[in-house]
């Protein structure tokens, strides 16, 4: 008979490592009778890198899957509400920005209304001819109220999150809740079966670690799927040239400071400007080629920013932590019992924050396949590594999208970004469809698309890309015009109401801290 | 005129007397008020008792329900309040009871009435007189002041009792379709009420917990609040043939 698993080991804790082994144990329950164990091993020696801090709405169902009140995680995280993204200088380098927001358009999947949209395009913004939500976010409001329950929304969200406070609070909730067994110590050695799986691990001092299945959360280090296996690494900076980040935190000069609903995205001469904003403080980062500008100048940038955005003193008073990494991923994620979850796997810059969601979506797969035993084990192996390379290619070709409408042509770095040698082919071809038609679900393959059409319209309208508008002569279009004309105007209805309605995030933070949410 | 509520002394509100009719205007057109355990068995008699959010914390109240909308209070009439009994939030107006720090004495405090001044029922010559001519509070001042302690206990209970419900999941969602003579439909949102499948399904000794503090009574009588449910639409009813 075959090895069932028992033993899942789980190496390094990172917020890859924690979410992993929550979202397994929420679902496989450690504690039951028979219940498998799930082990973390942690080095005491090695600090997170802790800069994964804005998430996409999938993390309200990971926190909630793994039992968490929102109430706490709010509290204890110094989160705060992300409603999507805001590029500004992305398009001109000017003063110019455009969102892209986590709520879809209404009724997106019974009407193209980016194609009746085409004729307006001079009056309103895409975004906010489709979604109350862009409005709200010039406002910095709150997605919800104090009595809606908790993880229920006005409209759609997701955090900005202190990532050091987030591996913290999923470790006590994991290892006290959830039955996470937790092991803080240095991995020396891998070992392997004579089949060629990992066996066990060897610690410095807590002794041999045996296990059926092994998860790499081990950050850039990947001392499984790259240190034992040697998986070889691809990298996409032929399409992506960012490289290099530069990370500060800026505290808040005031308690009542506006938090901002979007991660704000400022493209720079060679690269873009990250801004988080969470209740107690700012993450600002800048994230560059360093084949157009060097660390120097990447930092002069990086504190002009900061400067004008949080006086010559906070910019002044920060320094800023260097991170190299080289864009692209492992050749493969699942190699015989071991799985790459998180910065092991792969990293590009975080234009889209695509880290936590794949290692929610990593963990999820994990959890829901967990395989039974070691016979079946390469099965699931292959499904998973063909749903997240698939994945990691998408990912790469919606970032890839945002650098190439740009008409910016101050620098090489923005003239580069639009050689078609740097496109992917499958963009090019898109690209040239999204001319007369606009991006639509048969575009996608899969049905569990990281980025769905809603979202490349919401990048293209709001770059200024021109699509072909209604068509006098084709039925559908003259058929939904109407309903088409409806939405539009209940749109700025809804948009109007949530305006009155909606506190600022500032005002529903404090209320959080005060009184909390109600869980219906 | 917005509330202004200042503490009462009897320098300033010496010769202020209170109008205690009933009536829309005296800012008795309100649908619903907050309500106690402590009045349940009086309460359920006349009108449905709901749970609502508190728009400022979140937080479930109980509450008796007089309208299907804002400021429709269908137990008003021209001859007043029509029903056997008043609720406690409705009979303690114009006043409010708050807690005052007590100087000196670290985090002590003391219970204190404020009035709203900008009460219509506030004025000098007509109504129940607070003080007295020659010193002293009036026989009115002092039931109210009694009924005003009664609130911040029963204010106290109220936190306890929600917490106790919400702890063992009895508090659900209720979305009620109201459709009325006239062939209107309303549908009401942001009522919660008992779930009883969750009630049934306690074992003796939670019920058992829920009887030594006396909740037990106050879940069934929100529960037998809810036939006057159909008194309200009834009201309702009456009042559109009325038309």
């Amino acid at each position: 008979m075959s090895k069932p698993v028992n033993t899942v080991v789980v190496v390094g804790g990172g917020t890859a490592g924690w979410l992993t082994a929550g979202l397994l144990a929420a679902e496989h329950q450690p504690l039951q009778k028979s219940g498998p164990r799930i082990v973390l091993v942690e080095s005491p020696d090695v600090a997170s890198i802790g800069v994964g801090e804005g998430t996409w709405p999938t993390m309200r169902t990971s926190l909630q899957t793994m039992g968490i009140s929102e109430t706490d995680f709010i509290r204890r995280c110094d989160a705060s509400f992300k409603q999507g993204t805001r590029f500004a200088g992305w398009l001109d380098g000017r003063d110019e920005s455009y969102y892209h927001p986590f709520a879809l358009p209404q009724r997106f999947h019974e009407i193209d209304l980016a194609r009746h949209w085409q004729p307006l395009r001079e009056k309103i913004s895409y975004a906010n001819a489709v979604t109350p939500q862009t409005m709200a976010c010039d406002h910095a409001l709150a997605p919800k109220q104090i009595t809606t329950p908790e993880f229920a929304s006005n409209l759609n969200y997701g955090y900005h999150l202190d990532a050091g406070k987030f591996a913290k609070f999923l470790e006590e909730h994991c290892v006290g809740k959830l039955g996470v067994t937790h092991i803080l110590d240095n991995v020396v050695a891998v070992n392997a079966a004579d089949n060629g799986d990992i066996k066990s691990l060897s610690t410095r001092s807590s002794g041999t670690i045996d296990g059926d299945l092994f998860i790499d959360c081990t950050g850039f280090a990947a001392l499984l799927i790259g240190g034992h296996y040697g998986i070889p690494f691809c990298s996409k900076q032929d399409y992506l040239f960012n490289d290099r980040a530069l990370a500060v935190q800026v505290p808040r000069s005031s308690p009542h400071e506006t938090i901002a609903s979007t991660t704000l995205s400022t493209a720079q001469r060679a690269g873009w400007i990250w801004d988080i904003a969470l209740p107690a403080r700012r993450g600002i980062g800048y994230v560059f080629s360093s084949a157009h500008t060097d660390d120097d100048e990447a930092e002069a940038d990086l504190r002009r920013y900061i400067a004008s955005t949080a006086g010559d003193a906070a910019s002044e008073s920060c320094s800023p932590r260097k991170i190299t990494f080289n864009p692209g991923h492992r050749e493969k994620l699942w190699h015989r019992n071991c799985v790459a979850v998180g910065l092991s796997g792969g990293f590009v810059e975080p234009l889209e924050a695509s880290a936590l969601v794949m290692i929610e979506l990593s963990a999820k797969m994990l959890s829901e396949q967990l395989p039974a035993n070691r016979s079946v084990m390469d099965i699931v192996a292959k499904r998973f590594n063909d749903k997240f390379l698939y994945d990691w290619h998408r990912i790469i070709e919606f970032l890839k999208l945002h650098y190439v409408l740009s008409r910016r042509d101050d620098t090489d770095y923005w003239r580069d970004n639009r050689d078609a040698k740097t496109i992917p082919s499958d963009l090019q071809e898109s690209l040239e469809l999204w001319r007369f038609q606009s991006p639509r679900y048969q575009d996608l393959s899969h049905v569990d698309e990281l980025f769905p059409a809603a979202s490349y319209r919401y990048v293209l309208y709001g770059m200024n890309f021109e699509t072909e508008g209604p068509d006098e002569r084709r039925r559908s279009d003259i058929a939904t015009r109407a309903t088409a004309e409806g939405l539009f105007s209940d749109n700025i209805r809804r948009t109007t109401q949530l305006l009155k309605a909606l506190p600022t995030n500032r005002e529903l933070i404090g209320k959080i801290h005060e009184f909390g949410f109600q869980k219906i | 005129m917005a509330n202004k509520h200042v503490l009462l002394n009897n320098v300033d509100h010496h010769n202020i007397k209170i109008i205690t009719e009933r009536s829309a205007r005296y800012g008795d057109d309100v649908s619903f008020v907050m309500t106690f355990p402590l009045e349940f068995r009086r309460i359920q008699s006349c009108y449905p008792i709901f749970f609502r959010k508190d728009a400022n914390t979140g937080n479930f109240s109980p509450i008796a329900l007089f309208g299907f909308e804002p400021r429709e209070n269908l137990y008003l009439s021209d001859d007043g309040w029509d029903a056997q009994y008043v609720p406690l939030m409705i009979q303690r107006q114009p006043f409010l009871i708050g807690l005052q720090r007590v100087e000196g004495e670290g985090d002590a405090t003391k219970p204190v009435v404020s009035i709203d001044i900008n009460s219509p029922r506030v004025n000098e010559s007509e109504g129940e007189a607070l003080f007295l001519e020659h010193g002293g509070t009036s026989d009115y001042l002092a039931a109210m002041t009694e009924l005003l302690e009664t609130i911040r206990l029963a204010d106290e209970m109220n936190t306890d009792f929600v917490d106790a419900l919400l702890k063992l999941d009895l508090i659900e969602a209720v979305t009620m379709q109201v459709e009325l003579k006239d062939g209107s439909k309303h549908e009401m949102l942001g009522y919660y009420t008992i779930n009883e499948e969750k009630l049934d399904a306690l074992d003796s000794e939670t019920l058992g917990e829920l009887h030594g503090h006396h909740y037990l009574d106050s879940i069934y009588m929100i529960l037998a609040s809810l036939s006057c449910f159909r008194t309200l639409v009834q009201k309702k009813n009456d009042q559109l043939s009325a038309q």
